[in-house]
């Protein structure tokens, strides 16, 4: 069976914690290859604050799984990412073969962003006004 | 039929109003790709109430209108993005 290329993000409990979330991580990562998936790549973003509440949570723990796997495989891993408690949501989306690896800041590519300053200013500003809205 | 035809094709292309003419920000820019997690570029298709704002205001093809709209409504999905932002 051909394998396909698709990335999942889920959406981990606050209660949690980094390192909990890690744990996590290394479950879903066997999960998938347990259904003879590969995974290229586990990216972890972290803490974030939601767009909008989620079962009365604000915040949750992204992480980010890329690698190839059959349909099956995904369905089986999709449902066993759903009985997991500590996750939130999760969404799986197929990938094009020839698109580059995701990188940690979801961002267009380096060049455009140097070129536009204004807005690599306004980033970190409003990471901090969000965390100030944490505390 | 030919008729109507003909008259829409006689028919000259009027222009209402002064302005630039919009251009599809994704074609302009081939190296722009559309994707769910660049919540900050899909932010700005948003209008303050977190709505999807229509083709017709921001100049996209309709390739990339529709693109644009599945990978917003897969950001709401994960929390990356707001369905709104006036809490009911």
């Amino acid at each position: 069976m051909a394998d396909r290329r698709y990335e999942t993000l889920v959406l981990f409990h606050p209660e949690q914690g980094e390192p909990g979330a890690k744990d996590l991580a290394t479950r879903i990562r066997s999960l998938i290859e347990d259904q003879g998936g590969t995974v290229s790549q586990v990216l972890e973003w972290g803490m974030r604050d939601l767009a909008y509440p989620i079962g009365k949570e604000r915040r949750a723990i992204y992480v980010l799984f890329e690698y190839r796997i059959g349909v099956r495989g995904l369905r089986e891993t999709e449902r066993n990412i759903t009985l997991m408690d500590p996750v939130l949501r999760f969404i799986s989306v197929q990938q094009a073969e020839n698109a580059p690896p995701a990188t940690l800041r979801q961002q267009r590519p380096p060049e455009a962003e140097v070129a536009e300053s204004a807005e690599s200013e306004e980033a970190p500003a409003d990471f901090e006004a969000v965390e100030g809205e944490g505390a | 039929m030919a008729m109507r035809g003909e008259r829409g094709a006689a028919r000259p292309a009027r222009r209402r109003g002064i302005g630039r003419r919009k251009v599809c920000r994704f074609c302009a820019d081939k190296q722009m790709g559309i994707d769910y997690k660049d919540s900050r570029t899909l932010g700005t298709f948003l209008s303050e109430r977190g709505k999807i704002i229509p083709a017709r205001i921001t100049g996209n093809c309709a390739r990339h209108q529709r693109r644009l709209t599945a990978a917003i409504k897969q950001a709401r999905t994960v929390a990356l993005l707001p369905y709104t932002t006036v809490y009911p």
